[in-house]
């Protein structure tokens, strides 16, 4: 079966008045129907704009400027600006972080949802009508006939969350792309919001691009894991492999550096050391190598390429975190 | 106890109950109350309007009317406000000069708007090349001087051409035509800046088409400014037919306007001062009521001054 969504060596360049800044450089992945796909990172690592490229939103001065984005057969790269916006929010809708900016604050919420569906073609204005109800009760707003008139200053932060779901799902999306959907929410929110995705993800049967930096969302929610570094991906696999058995340090120093409540408490955190590179000025060779404990000279000239480690499971890294016997200690250093 | 009692599965109705609806509207109307000058500039306005509204139907003598009495004749019992030069009664011609007032003031600020709203929102929503365009425009039509358009307006227009009668529209049609640029750059200004917004952007994302981000999304969070601008081309657009009325360049001589009683009676001044005084005191009274009516919405719509 093809998958839904097929992006293939996508660069996305800004053009500042420093020079120009490859934000992404070379992703490439695969999005199946109905699969959960969690793309995390540093800030500046490039998973946001990847995101916004799927919807050729990327803000000025910034540019796709290689690579393709099938969606079935047409490449969003190529589409005319009436197909893009046809495209936009019918086919792949977007959540965002801030759900108490992301809606008009003059609006009335239901009505907000209703013009969501019609800018598009799929729904009658009647039958957009007829639908905001429903679709606010199933996401679980409570008195949801009476709540469709109120403006978003009387919702609740996880409220504002839902009804901003309730909007991207509400023209019956494939994808859904959900940009760190619950980092201004509160713990006891998240949650719920978090299995709310996961719910309608399997009732529409829409696939979810979840871009996020929390690790703790990607284990409960995703399947697969991308794992983006300087605008390039540096691990790709299943959830449970790449928590399991990171192979690229980038990604095992990610792991180790939230603290667990199960096992090893007595080990000390391992902070990665160092900033975020600078994308202006990237380092020769292997992009995290400035800040990798477990380099080796070759890493300094040559960057390793996105190579299959294990069935399913890629990574960009000459050492491999498979080859080196306690990684714990040397980390500790 | 052997096994648990199951489970009562509580009936429970989930009602919520409406809280106060508090909107733009709502939420500046409860700070305007407690400005008293914006209140009484609100009453002022409101009595011009009624004054306006009955002078359609009901004026004590008609405002063309000469010789109801003898001329120049001062405050009395039957005319309050005595007679002009021509012996028309001034109460009735005041009254009359209201609705003219209303018609230009309110007139001038719809046209105003009309021109300058979508203007404004276009430069800022597009940026770039529109922009700059319509950035160049509001910068050069600021250099016009608005008397030399109104007096093209009126001379070519009406008298030369006699396209369009001297009357109220010529008027508005000069004032529009030389004053929209607040509008535009306000307009603009607000439109640059909610165009960043992420209400914007979500919209934008969902599919939304630029008509509706422009006037569903970016023009209703403007218009408080937008309000506050219009309230404030009314007293303008007031003292500029006033203005060339005096001169000369208004309105034709039986129309009661305001501006061409005072031109009239000023050359009885000395002897006569209750010509002038009647229409330049309701014309100062209109024009302080609209501005501090426009301060109060200002700081009524102002977020700033919230709570």
């Amino acid at each position: 079966m093809a998958p839904l969504l097929r992006v293939q060596d996508l660069r996305v360049q800004f053009f500042t008045s420093g020079g120009v800044v490859n934000a992404v450089d070379g992703v490439s992945f695969d999005i199946e129907k109905g699969e959960i796909v969690g793309i995390v990172g540093e800030s500046g690592s490039g998973k946001t704009m990847t995101a916004l490229s799927l919807l050729r939103l990327i803000p000025e001065p910034g540019k796709i400027t290689n690579g393709r984005i099938l969606y079935g057969d047409k490449d969003v790269a190529q589409m005319t600006d009436e197909e893009i916006r046809e495209f936009r929010g019918n086919e792949v809708a977007m959540i965002f972080q801030d759900p108490m900016t992301s809606l008009n604050p003059v609006l009335k919420v239901g009505f907000q949802i209703e013009e969501a569906m019609a800018a598009h073609r799929r729904f009658t204005r009647q039958q957009a009508k007829d639908r905001v109800v429903p679709l606010l009760s199933r996401v679980r707003i409570p008195a949801a006939k009476d709540r469709v008139r109120d403006f978003p200053h009387q919702f609740s932060g996880g409220m504002r969350q839902r009804a901003m779901i309730a909007m991207g799902v509400s023209n019956e999306p494939s994808l859904l792309i959900a940009d760190e959907p619950t980092t201004a929410l509160d713990v006891t929110v998240q949650a719920s919001i978090i299995e709310l995705i996961r719910d309608l993800s399997r009732e529409m049967r829409a696939s979810v691009i979840l871009i996020t930096h929390n690790m703790a969302l990607i284990a409960s929610l995703c399947q697969r894991v991308i794992v983006m570094y300087a605008g390039r991906i540096v691990e790709e696999g299943p959830t449970r492999a790449i928590f399991k058995n990171p192979q690229h340090p980038y990604t095992w120093s990610l792991l180790r550096s939230i603290p667990r409540m199960d096992e090893r408490s007595h080990d000390k955190l391992i902070s990665i050391r160092g900033l975020p590179p600078d994308l202006g000025q990237l380092p020769p060779g292997c992009k995290f190598h400035p800040r990798c404990r477990f380099r080796i000279d070759r890493c300094l000239t040559e960057e390793p390429p996105l190579a299959e480690v294990d069935p399913g499971q890629l990574a960009r890294c000459w050492v491999l975190m498979k080859n080196i016997k306690d990684p714990e200690s040397i980390a500790q250093k | 106890m052997a096994q648990a009692a199951p489970l009562a599965t509580p009936e429970v109705e989930l009602t919520y109950e409406m809280p106060e609806q508090v909107t733009l509207f709502t939420d500046a109307w409860r700070r305007i109350r407690r400005n008293r000058l914006a209140l009484l500039g609100g009453v002022i306005i409101l009595l011009l309007f009624i004054v306006a509204l009955i002078s359609i139907v009901w004026t004590p003598y008609p405002t063309w009317l000469q010789a109801v009495g003898p001329t120049y004749s001062p405050p009395s019992m039957q005319h309050p406000l005595g007679l002009d030069a021509a012996g028309r009664d001034i109460l009735s011609r005041i009254m009359g000069g209201a609705l003219i007032t209303i018609e230009v003031g309110v007139g001038s600020a719809i046209i105003v708007s009309l021109i300058g709203i979508p203007l404004g929102l276009m430069a800022g929503f597009y940026r770039g090349r529109v922009d700059t365009i319509i950035s160049f425009f509001i910068n050069i039509w600021y250099g016009i001087p608005d008397l030399l358009v109104a007096l093209i307006l009126v001379f070519v227009l009406s008298d030369a051409l006699h396209l369009i009668p001297r009357g109220v529209f010529v008027i508005v049609l000069a004032f529009s035509l030389t004053r929209w640029m607040d509008v535009a750059r306000l307009v603009r200004g607000q439109s640059l800046s909610l165009r960043e917004r992420e209400f914007v952007e979500a919209a934008r994302m969902s599919g939304a088409r630029d008509f509706s981000l422009l006037f569903r999304h970016i023009f209703p969070n403007a218009l408080g400014p937008i309000i506050v601008q219009a309230t404030f081309a009314i007293p303008a657009a007031v003292l500029f037919e006033a203005f060339l009325s005096f001169l000369g360049l208004g309105l034709p001589s039986p129309t009661p306007s305001w501006g061409a009683m005072a031109a009239e009676g000023y050359h009885g001044m000395d002897f006569a001062p209750h010509i002038v005084l009647a229409p330049t005191i309701a014309l100062s009274l209109t024009l302080m009521a609209f501005n501090w009516l426009g301060d109060g919405l200002r700081d009524a719509f102002d977020p700033r001054m919230k709570r």
